[in-house]
């Protein structure tokens, strides 16, 4: 089961109570809360903000393309996948990205956590601008993005 | 033919807009809208060395939005995303 959505951060914000509501299940005993936010530095530069970009459409795809690559790699049965990104600008602290799952034992959680953020990485088309102290900011170099 | 460029990340740094229009031979395939690109680069920012590379990293995406390779061919009046090199999580 799969539910993802991209969050506009000029409406609200991403928040675990969502992915609680939804990956809760008396079939798994495992859950997994990835929780990525906004950190203070980056190459030296204090950061005090940062803006997300998307191609909101091909996000959803990517997401949906994963968890489908996730059941034909793992075949967990039962397993839940919460995925949630922000678009627009956050501040320090705010989370980016929550991928809450859970499945029948601790070590598949784990497993299946750690290959959505790796996946997402590689395949999601996100973009990330720094925001920094001095008032400058800086789009983030990336990956050319991979395609299955 | 017309193409309306969609920018994303890196790439709305190119225009004030959210896009940019191209007009391209019929027929013209993401090589040649690559190529149109690389020039508007040189005319409009002094052959900005780090906007060329990002152009020649980037993946392109169709109207259908699937990511299409140097050799898809263009219609007339598609929209076309620019995919700069990502970076989300």
């Amino acid at each position: 089961m799969l539910n993802t959505r991209i969050v506009d951060s000029n409406k609200e914000k991403i928040e675990l109570i969502r992915a609680e509501k939804f990956i809760t299940s008396s079939k798994c005993g495992a859950s997994i809360y990835f929780v990525g936010t906004v950190r203070d530095s980056n190459n030296n530069k204090k950061v005090i903000s940062m803006t997300y970009d998307s191609h909101d459409t091909l996000v959803i795809k990517s997401f949906k393309e994963i968890y489908k690559s996730s059941i034909k790699k793992f075949n967990f049965g039962n397993s839940v996948v919460f995925i949630e990104h922000i678009k627009g600008k956050i501040k320090l602290g705010e989370i980016s990205i929550l991928i809450a799952v859970a499945c029948k034992h601790r070590e598949q959680a784990y497993e299946l956590s750690r290959f959505f953020i790796e996946e997402i990485k590689k395949k999601t088309p996100i973009w990330k601008k720094e925001h920094y102290e001095d008032g400058d900011s800086e789009w983030l170099v990336g990956i050319p993005i991979q395609k299955d | 033919m017309i193409i309306k460029l969609e920018l994303y990340g890196v790439s709305r740094d190119f225009s004030k807009e959210n896009f940019i229009i191209f007009n391209l031979e019929e027929k013209s395939t993401i090589k040649e809208l690559r190529v149109a690109i690389i020039n508007f680069i040189v005319e409009n920012f002094k052959n900005n060395e780090s906007y060329k590379k990002i152009v020649n990293s980037s993946a392109f995406c169709s109207d259908k939005d699937e990511i299409v390779n140097d050799n898809y061919k263009i219609s007339n009046n598609e929209k076309v995303g620019i995919i700069p090199p990502i970076g989300g999580g």
